[in-house]
């Protein structure tokens, strides 16, 4: 097998060449990076049609009175404007937050630093060149270009130099933090910096939707591929990268080959086939939801646990409270006691507080809410196929025993929530989420004791 | 309007969005793996920390949330119930339902 040559400098291709190339697809943008740029997009689209809207003064205004009205008429008032501004800028601070701490390492410091921001040699031509192709003075050729072109990087320095300035002034207008005199400068830096990115962003835009030779750099932000000959002809070096990953991938598949069976390798990470058919690539979007609904494997902790603080904080916005479980297994308890004798729960000093005359003690927010639980677990297991009769125990244990072990820690648990007004949902979670002083005392006393308990009963779980 | 919603709410649809919350409170507990006692107890012997994870992402996500919405004027934080601090009952009842986790194992 002759391995091809890979050129040193863009050389001109056959016509059947370029049609071969301009069919065949390679890999551009991971998801994660092209969600992140429409995310980007949707909130600089959705701050800078709010933010203009917010500038009233006469002395700054950069929109038209009416503008002022109608977009002010549409949020009720300025100040539900404002919150609006505010809520979308702080959504998109958390997602920047996410987004550097889980890609610090394998994103940040390599990928921007090195591709999308720094100019080489060839860049510092490339953009000397092309001012003087736009202003006619050459017809000389652009130097070859990285997996980003120069103007490309110049506008990714500004956006990246100016969001942290644009967060920062805009967290401390929004809750006029230090000083006023630090407010006011704020204002004036925020409204410069997005300035500055708004007549970057401009060219973006146009290079992007209206320029008529980067209409596969705007396909590739939706699909994540570009056509290899667009990648020759605009992105040459990264062209020739891609050319090398898929060599030595092809050179260490003919030695798996020659060396016998043995395990197939994984596809190199910047080539693919050609783009699938729409009906396929719908078919992947259902395998994205089979792979995070349907996998037997449970949600990784930080998703899982992001979940559960969103729903905890809708429970607090809706409902007035937290999340439990203990309280509402008690009403149950107590729907019980009144059925059997009315007169004990009425006379009981503990149990009547749950119990008001002509009142069910069922009718209680968590009551319905264990409800929801049941159903809600029910659901998320049975997607997962995890639904299944068994019980989980140690294998050194038997089954008798680890009932036994079930009737005695529910017992202990039921007690000591109820000593402490609260379960691990009801006091530890809810409670911990406002601060309760109680609740972290509790959470605290909880994981001593498990900690401890756990060394003593090693042999039955273990 | 200002949160928390429910003294708004019909009795109906009190109940109704109890079901609801329920639902997603059930839905990540199972997602998180917390329907396994070997899952939960593992955490007690250092071998998978995804009880104390899921426990504080969830309190800290609900934290910001709460300061925000209360900072925002959204949300009256003197409506929202706080459980009252009772140092040595709970102390003592975090003990024995500490004790009880891990012998039941849920």
């Amino acid at each position: 097998m002759g391995v091809e040559t890979i050129p040193r400098m863009p050389t001109p291709l056959t016509a059947e060449r370029a049609e071969a190339m301009s069919q065949r697809m390679i890999k551009k943008h991971h998801v994660a990076i092209m969600l992140l740029h429409w995310f980007n997009a949707t909130v600089w689209l959705t701050e800078l049609t709010t933010g203009a809207a917010l500038i009233s003064s006469p002395h700054f205004r950069v929109v038209p009175y009416w503008y002022i009205a109608l977009v002010q008429g549409f949020f009720g008032t300025r100040s539900h404007l404002l919150q609006f501004h505010i809520t979308v800028g702080i959504i998109w601070m958390v997602v920047f937050a996410v987004y550097g701490i889980f890609g610090v390492r394998t994103y940040l410091a390599r990928e921007v630093i090195e591709k999308e921001v720094a100019l080489d040699r060839d860049d510092w031509r490339w953009l000397w060149v092309r001012l003087r192709l736009i202003l006619k003075r050459t017809n000389e050729s652009l130097p070859p270009q990285g997996v980003y072109n120069a103007g490309q990087k110049l506008f990714a320095g500004l956006v990246y130099t100016m969001i942290p300035i644009v967060m920062l002034s805009g967290l401390v207008m929004a809750f006029h933090l230090v000083s006023t005199s630090l407010v006011q400068w704020a204002i004036v830096i925020h409204f410069a910096a997005v300035g500055m990115v708004f007549s970057g962003l401009m060219i973006h835009v146009y290079m992007g939707a209206v320029f008529p030779e980067e209409k596969p750099a705007f396909f590739s932000m939706l699909t994540g591929m570009v056509n290899e000959l667009y990648a020759y002809r605009h992105h040459f070096k990264w062209w020739q990268e891609v050319k090398m990953h898929e060599q030595v991938w092809k050179r260490e598949v003919a030695e798996d080959i020659r060396n016998g069976p043995s395990i197939s390798r994984p596809e190199p990470p910047g080539a693919t086939e050609a783009l699938p058919p729409a009906s396929h690539r719908e078919s992947q979007f259902k395998a994205a939801l089979q792979r995070t609904f349907r996998q037997p494997q449970y949600w990784p902790p930080y998703v899982a646990g992001f979940g559960l603080g969103l729903t905890l904080l809708a429970t607090f916005v809706i409902m007035g409270q937290g999340l439990g479980a203990s309280g509402g297994f008690t009403r149950y308890l107590v729907a019980i006691l009144t059925w059997v004798s009315p007169h004990y729960v009425a006379t009981h000093d503990y149990w009547s507080q749950y119990a008001q005359p002509g009142q069910s003690p069922l009718l209680d927010f968590l009551v319905f809410e264990l409800i929801g639980v049941v159903i809600g677990g029910f659901i998320s297991g049975w997607l997962a196929g995890r639904v299944r009769i068994a019980v989980d125990k140690g294998p050194r244990i038997s089954k008798g025993t680890r009932y036994l072990m079930a009737l005695g820690g529910g017992t202990l648990m039921g007690f000591g929530a109820r000593l402490a007004r609260g379960c691990t949902s009801g006091l530890a979670l809810s409670g911990g989420a406002v601060l309760s002083a109680g609740a972290w005392v509790f959470m605290m006393a909880v994981f001593a004791a498990g900690f401890t308990g756990a060394y003593f009963l090693r042999r039955y779980w273990l | 309007m200002s949160a928390p919603f429910a003294t708004s709410f019909s009795t109906f649809t009190y109940f109704a969005v109890a079901v609801v919350l329920g639902l997603f409170f059930g839905f990540f507990l199972e997602r998180a793996g917390f329907s396994s006692a070997l899952k939960l107890t593992a955490q007690f012997y250092f071998k998978d920390s995804a009880v104390l994870k899921v426990m504080f992402t969830a309190i800290v996500v609900a934290m910001l949330g709460l300061v925000y919405f209360s900072l925002m004027g959204w949300l009256n934080m003197g409506q929202v119930y706080i459980p009252a601090t009772f140092l040595w009952p709970q102390l003592v009842g975090g003990l024995l339902l500490g004790a009880g986790f891990i012998v039941g194992g849920y």
